[in-house]
């Protein structure tokens, strides 16, 4: 049957019309005006690439915050990702409890991230904070660290607070782990492999787009991380904690410094586009085989 | 020996996998339990059970802060934003799974470049054109947002679906005279359910916990949302950690609620959406 243009048009308006709004027009606006030298109060002059040599060369914040978004996001997609299918590889040899595992362990994937953030916050806290708490315990001296604040620890427990989402990376993995069809496993039985060469040997590769799912999210995910710093540390102490997105908001809706947080902007979407196209070429996932 | 052995690896992962379950919930586990606490006994003892069963954090909480304006804000703005992902995206989607035109494979291709753009940075922008529209501060304009935040996935989860329906029962439907509208809205949309379903679940609770946008684009208390509220916790509540406490406790038991309810299909959702992004 043959259908109408405007009845398909119809049907497609509504859609473009929402994603132009919030997607095509504010890439364009942030492409364009990363060349200019846009604040509040009426400042808007074409600077062509400063923007962009200035926050290569000269601005340590912006060097901080490429920096730290870089390790977040490599950290986030090799070992938590391999925590996730270690988890996951362990709960398809379906140990006992395992669907409740499963479930504990999204929890912290249902909720809002903000309040994780809080609650983290206080789990870390100087006073009366659970680690601490628990240290106190087991020591028998109290314990006050500020982990969030102090400068020896900001970093490395922003990172941590991340450990609390492997949850997603773990149901996708063992979705796939699932998915290795029982003759295959059997018939490398048979074979006499091992439960380690059935695994690095074909599970894992079987498995490879998953798994290359899992690391896009990921690293996508620390690319826009934002709440789990801006609730805890702030981006502090100094700027040991600042990432991109969170450095984005500040030059934008504090500073109302607009090209320059375009520039930021266009710089993020390059990472991302680098990052997805990376892992696609690392895990061959065009190349389907299951 | 194998026995001794295996045993042995049963408890390594046994142990392993309990740490991992206390790291996960732990930390929402001591708040909850710390909400009944009063804030003098948190600050001698963090780890302890509580003494008593003592309420003055929620109702110092609810005193200070309308919680519940919060939950009915969140509720609307979630509820509507999926309503028009739904809506909106499922006719999208249909077109481009069933319609032949020119273009159809350049705008799929367009709709799914999306997902490579990490959202904050479309911040600044979506913020100037949001005060240029008069959507700055508004419950409309977040879930506008919102709906369109969920775009891309929906679409394609929306799209695999309708592609798996067979062709036939359309074509009858219009050989009875049957137009598109009414067959899209009548057959299609059905047929279609736990489809339409899973990607609804998925958009609910993205727009149900999002942050950053509803820090940028509200100033107001009276469109508030709960995640944002969060953020004003800290600052509220210094020094009353039972308050604090009972307020983080009553802004995450809805999502722990719909999750226990509908637990298998969120981890459909998730997966689903997960592997189509």
């Amino acid at each position: 049957m043959k259908i109408s243009k405007w009845k398909i048009a119809a049907f497609l308006t509504p859609c473009i019309l929402l994603f132009s709004l919030v997607f095509v027009i504010p890439m364009l606006i942030i492409i364009v005006t990363s060349f200019f030298d846009w604040k509040a109060g009426g400042i808007f002059n074409f600077v062509g690439l400063n923007n962009y040599i200035n926050a290569f060369t000269a601005d340590k914040r912006m060097h901080q915050a490429i920096i730290n978004t870089l390790i977040w996001v490599a950290l986030q997609a090799t070992i938590h990702v391999s925590l996730g299918t270690l988890i996951a590889y362990l709960l398809s040899m379906k140990v006992k409890g395992w669907k409740v595992f499963r479930t504990i362990y999204m929890i912290p994937n249902v909720i809002s991230s903000s309040v994780l953030a809080v609650i983290l916050v206080n789990v870390f806290r100087a006073k009366g904070g659970l680690v601490n708490g628990i240290i106190t315990k087991i020591t028998g001296t109290t314990f006050t660290k500020n982990w969030f604040f102090d400068s020896d620890s900001a970093f490395i427990t922003v990172t941590l607070t991340w450990l609390i989402y492997t949850g997603l990376i773990v149901i996708i993995a063992l979705a796939g782990f699932m998915s290795v069809p029982e003759e295959i496993i059997d018939a490398a039985r048979i074979d006499g492999a091992s439960d380690a060469k059935l695994l690095f040997r074909i599970k894992l590769p079987l498995i490879r787009t998953v798994l290359g799912t899992c690391v896009i999210l990921a690293a996508t995910s620390k690319l826009t991380e934002f709440e789990l710093i801006y609730l805890t540390t702030g981006g502090g102490p100094g700027d040991m904690t600042i990432n991109l997105p969170l450095y984005l908001y500040k030059t934008s809706m504090i500073d109302n410094n607009y090209g320059y947080a375009s520039m930021m902007s266009v710089v993020l979407v390059l990472f991302g586009v680098i990052c997805v196209f990376l892992i696609h070429r690392i895990f061959r996932m065009n190349e389907a085989d299951i | 020996m194998l026995s001794k052995k295996s045993k042995l690896w049963v408890t390594v992962t046994m142990i392993f996998l309990i740490l991992m379950a206390l790291i996960s919930i732990g930390p929402l586990f001591w708040v909850v339990m710390s909400s009944f606490k009063t804030t003098k006994e948190t600050m001698r003892d963090a780890f302890a059970l509580p003494n008593s069963w003592n309420f003055d954090g929620y109702r110092v909480a609810l005193d200070i802060s309308p919680i519940f304006k919060f939950y009915g804000n969140s509720l609307v703005i979630a509820l509507s934003s999926t309503l028009l992902n739904l809506v909106v995206v499922s006719m999208a989607a249909y077109a481009l799974a069933r319609f032949r035109f020119k273009g159809n494979e350049q705008l799929t291709l367009l709709f799914s470049s999306s997902l490579l753009i990490p959202v904050s940075a479309l911040l600044m922008p979506i913020y100037r054109i949001w005060m240029t529209l008069k959507l700055f501060d508004t419950r409309l304009g977040l879930i506008l947002v919102y709906a369109a935040l969920g775009l891309p996935e929906s679409l394609f989860l929306f799209k695999a679906y309708f592609q798996s329906i067979p062709k036939e029962l359309e074509e009858a439907a219009y050989l009875d005279g049957a137009g598109v509208f009414r067959t899209f809205l009548t057959i299609i949309c059905p047929l279609a359910k736990s489809g339409l379903a899973t990607g609804a679940i998925l958009q609910f609770l993205k727009s149900w916990n999002e942050f950053i946008f509803a820090l940028v684009l509200t100033k107001s208390t009276e469109v508030r949302t709960l995640p944002l509220a969060l953020n004003y916790f800290t600052s509220q509540f210094t020094f009353n950690y039972a308050a604090m406490f009972a307020g983080i406790t009553m802004a995450v038991l809805p999502s722990i609620l719909i999750y226990v309810l509908l637990q298998e299909q969120v981890t459909s959702s998730m997966i689903a959406g997960s592997l189509k992004g």
